[in-house]
């Protein structure tokens, strides 16, 4: 089983074709036919030395699990994923693989499809009812706030749960789930797999509290034993450049939020709309992208995506040699719908008439000697500027110590015993899998906390 | 004497590993598993090692000889032996090493750290006074710049590098190297894969240099100028508290006595004999001339024609053309008769030999027979136990009785005797062997490639993994020549008895193969078909 690599190739799941995906916001990419997964999960090698196992923040066990599914024993590669994974539906569609660029396969360029195995025993092991609530066998009498009910919080309420003691999540936002909710369009995440979850969460016994903002996380104490901060980090970096005010340059979470509440049925206020509109999308990261799909699916004129730094190598770079992450141009299914790229491109002005945005000027940027130098300048048209340049830290007033925008340290604690602290709080802004990992180690600190190791 | 890693296991190649290239090397069938058995069929005593240390000695005076051993409890003592046996370095081996293809038991739970070994070692040569004339080596899973001093204050002066070395070249620790599946090319003889091997020498230099700066910066933290100043200084160790609250501070004592190496004794030079036949030889070396000599030679005379075989390699890689030396000798031959004997010489002694006759022998001709006056040839043993072991080549005839553990690893060699002791062609590989008389017990075990005729065969006296088979045309054609040939050189009764009414004598023979080999057809013929 473990040579099967020889023959055969690396085959990526299959998308819907562009034209008719860009007409809905339903999910882009589809499953492998059930042979092909087969093959697919018998070309992971079974290493000695199972280099996926760090590449994963999870250290999902990522051999056992493929050769289960290629052998065909689904019911126990869905037990050995839960088994580090909380949620791996989420990860199998939203996670950008850290596991595959860790393969030893990848060392030749093409890693076994680790995260499609993942969502195909995910969506397996809920289409059998293999994965039910685990309501835990005895109480504590302890009591844990969780505050926010993204990836981390939610991966820290489930564990904490697990353990028997009483947990109450806090969410600020009117639906559960943070960002996988608001963050991540649904053209990538199903919003229907976040409810799922939560009825498991609920049936073992995870109470949710919404439209409840937490800005002193100290009066929690009052009724918790612990309180676990896991409000994620949407303070956005602001563009200090001139005209920024004008009507048309938004940020890109509150653009895709909404659009993410319209899709669930709601009808904001303000909808920000790029439907015949010239979209420059600044920031060339994940969000970026999400902003890249979500414009084209409103009906954009155009779209383009501008990135402060030179276009990455296709190839991985010398310097993040396997089994490293590697910094390479990453194609995103939006960008394979129509949008155009531009790199090395600094936005220096925002120009527009009666308060509405007309045009950005551009300086074209060099990187020479590592110290940014302002060359050429480019205008460009545009009505829309969706600002997706990173975030800086948690947003908001917390009543605990906040440093460089994170909260807590090398440890889940923070300086207010009893006070813990996880995900992109904790590390900034960061990837659903970490968020879990977060979640779940967190859940372990508040357990010591608690009860001491046991 | 073993691997640390694995201890007492031997080692196992298995056949799908078994291409062109390694079969040639191995002397072996393509395809066929090739065995390597935990003992050493010719080492029982730290006398035999002794004798082994000397032949390989006189073969080749230049190398320097290492014996590794298993890092255990005692192994100081064995460690002073190996001293005193004359090697020149004593290795000791760890038992977090070995490569991939080890058996994950062995990986997991075999073997002892190779501190403690190091240490004992250090400690029973300085008291006995023996570590100023041998080397400590050591290895098992040395990484660093840190492992090296901890094993330098514990006494030893050379280091072993398997595994990170491997790293540096791009090994992953797949642990797939008997599985000819290495995703990396480096243990696999699979064309596709052997092209991802990116490994390069400069890789290994590197990755060395690394090694030695850190070697350089933990002298310097601990004030040391020289690394022979570090050597065998245990006393700058300090026992860390153990968890599992092992006491290691007996590890980090200092005894008395030379702590490292200061110089190799004397060794003994060529005997009378060796000049003798050195001198006999000269023409035949310098200028391929015929020669020949006529010696005595009594058993103090160990090793004979070693020295001599050694100096024709060294000067003629493949040997000479066959009996370019001719040499008669007469009396009791010593230990390791025609070891390593070199292609072109052929050695006719009549009298008898000790144990290990033509050991390693890589071709040329042996001939034994007995003084005229002996009775009954046939029912006597001429030569000692272990002859022919790891042959490779070459012949032997011989009017009489082989002792136990005959052409035991023969991978080439042809010989005929008139009987054997236990063991005969135990773990060959390749080669021929006729018996025209009794074997002992155990007969063929483990025997992997080549084919062994014996007269009057019994089925009892056979070792596992070996059947008998009816001899087809081919092979009393075969077996014919090589009586006809015993016949000429020994004057065998037996092959004059048997010649005599040969059609009728034949029907005695019976063939010993591996028994896969008996059961399926050759990997070759298999290829054919499909």
């Amino acid at each position: 089983m473990a040579d099967a690599f020889l023959d055969t190739d690396r085959c990526d799941p299959p998308k819907r074709p562009v034209a008719e995906r860009i007409l809905d916001h339903r999910e882009v990419e589809l499953d492998l036919p059930a042979d092909a997964l087969r093959d697919q999960a018998s070309r992971c090698m079974d290493c000695g030395v199972p280099f996926c196992h760090q590449g994963c923040p999870l250290g999902n066990l990522v051999p056992g699990g493929d050769d289960l599914v290629a052998r065909d024993l689904w019911r126990d590669a869905v037990e050995r994923l839960h088994r580090t994974n909380n949620f791996p539906e989420f990860t199998g569609k939203t996670c950008p693989a850290p596991c595959e660029r860790a393969c030893v396969l990848d060392l030749h360029g093409a890693p076994v499809t680790i995260k499609h195995v993942e969502k195909r025993i995910a969506d397996r092991g809920w289409r059998e009812g293999w994965i039910v609530p685990q309501p835990p066998t005895q109480r504590t009498g302890r009591s844990v706030a969780v505050v926010g009910s993204g990836p981390a919080g939610l991966a820290a309420a489930q564990q904490l749960r697990r353990l028997g003691h009483e947990v109450t999540v806090f969410e600020r936002d009117d639906r559960l789930g943070g960002l996988l909710r608001y963050g991540i369009p649904d053209f990538k995440l199903d919003k229907a797999d976040i409810d799922r979850r939560l009825r498991q969460l609920s049936a073992e016994g995870v109470r949710f509290r919404t439209g409840v903002a937490v800005h002193d996380a100290a009066a929690l104490l009052a009724d918790h034993h612990a309180v676990c901060l896991a409000v994620g980090a949407q303070a956005p970096r602001r563009l200090e450049v001139p005209g920024a005010a004008l009507d048309g340059v938004v940020d890109a979470l509150p653009y895709l939020v909404q659009q993410n509440r319209v899709v669930a049925g709601d009808a904001p206020d303000q909808r920000i709309e790029a439907a015949g509109r010239h979209v420059v999308v600044l920031g060339g990261g994940d969000t970026g992208a999400d902003c890249v799909g979500t414009a084209i699916r409103q009906g954009a004129a155009s779209v383009r995506q501008f990135h402060y730094k030179p276009a990455p190598p296709s190839e991985r770079p010398a310097e993040t040699p396997w089994p490293l992450w590697p910094m390479t141009l990453q194609t995103s299914t939006s960008h394979e719908e129509g949008a155009s790229r531009g790199w090395s491109l600094v936005a220096t002005a925002f120009e527009g008439r009666d308060g509405r945005l007309e045009r950005i000027r551009c300086a074209r940027a060099d990187w020479r000697d590592g110290a940014l130098q302002l060359g050429d300048e480019v205008v460009v048209e545009a009505d829309l500027v969706l600002v997706a340049v990173g975030f800086v830290g948690v947003d908001g007033p917390l009543g605990v110590r906040v440093v460089g925008g994170r909260v807590g340290g090398d440890t889940y604690r923070t300086d207010v015993p009893g006070i813990f602290a996880c995900g992109d709080a904790r590390r900034g802004a960061s990837l659903v899998v970490w968020a879990i990992r977060e979640g779940r180690e967190a859940a372990r600190a508040v357990d010591a906390f608690l009860f001491g190791s046991r | 004497m073993a691997q640390g890693a694995k201890p007492g296991e031997g080692g196992h190649l298995p056949g799908h590993k078994v291409d062109a290239v390694i079969a040639r090397l191995r002397h072996a069938a393509p395809g066929t598993e090739l065995v390597s058995p935990p003992p050493h069929h010719d080492i029982y005593s730290i006398e035999d090692l002794a004798q082994l240390i000397g032949d390989l000695r006189a073969v080749n005076p230049a190398a320097e000889i290492s014996v590794k051993l298993v890092s255990e409890a005692g192994v100081g003592t064995v460690a002073a032996g190996v001293a005193k046996a004359g090697a020149d370095a004593v290795l000791i081996s760890g038992g977090s090493g070995g490569t991939g293809a080890a058996p994950l038991g062995s990986i997991k739970r075999a073997g002892l750290p190779w501190e403690l070994g190091l240490a004992e070692a250090q400690q029973v040569l300085a008291l006995n006074d023996l570590h100023g004339r041998v080397r400590l080596e050591v290895d098992g899973q040395l990484m660093t710049g840190r492992d090296v001093i901890v094993a330098g204050l514990l006494g030893a002066e050379r280091f072993g590098f398997g595994t990170a070395a491997l790293v540096s070249l791009g090994c992953v620790l797949m642990r797939v190297c008997h599985k000819n599946t290495c995703p990396v090319g480096v243990a696999t003889q699979d064309p596709q894969l052997r092209a991802h091997f990116a490994g390069e020498p400069e890789h290994v230099i590197a990755f060395m240099g690394v090694v030695a700066r850190q070697v350089r910066e933990e002298m310097a933290r601990l004030g040391f100028r020289r690394f022979d100043e570090l050597v065998g200084r245990a006393d700058r160790l300090r026992p860390a508290a153990d968890p599992a609250g092992l006491d290691l501070a007996p590890l980090c004592h200092v005894v008395d006595g030379e702590r490292r190496f200061v110089a190799a004794p004397p060794r003994p030079g060529p005997s009378r004999l060796d000049l003798a036949l050195l001198d006999a030889a000269a023409p035949a070396i310098a200028r391929g001339e015929r020669v020949a000599a006529v010696e005595a030679v009594d058993n103090r005379d160990r090793a004979v024609l070693a020295r001599l075989s050694g100096e024709i390699v060294a000067r003629h890689p493949a040997g000479l053309p066959d009996d370019t030396v001719e040499v008669e000798l007469h009396g009791t031959a010593g230990q390791s008769f025609a070891a390593f004997l070199a292609p072109g010489v052929s050695v006719r002694l009549c009298g008898e030999a000790n144990d290990a006759v033509g050991k390693g022998m890589a071709g040329g001709r042996i001939v034994l027979v007995p003084p005229d006056a002996a009775a009954l040839p046939e029912a006597s043993v001429i030569l000692g136990n272990v002859a022919l072991y790891g042959a490779t080549g070459g012949t032997l005839f011989a009017r009489g009785r082989a002792g136990e553990r005959f052409a035991v690893r023969n991978s080439g060699a042809v010989a005929v005797v008139e009987g054997t002791g236990a063991h005969g062609c135990e773990y060959m590989t390749g080669g021929l062997v006729a018996v025209l008389g009794p074997v002992g017990r155990n007969f063929g075990a483990g025997m992997s490639g080549g084919a062994a005729f014996l007269l009057d065969p019994a089925p009892e006296r056979l070792g596992s993994g070996v059947a008998l088979a009816p001899l087809d045309p081919e092979d009393l054609e075969q077996l014919r020549a090589l009586v006809v040939e015993h016949r000429e050189r020994t004057g065998s009764s037996v092959a004059w008895r048997l010649l005599a009414r040969w059609e009728r004598e034949q029907r005695r023979f019976g063939k010993v193969v591996p028994q896969r080999r008996a059961a399926e057809p050759a990997p070759s013929h298999r290829a054919a078909e499909g």
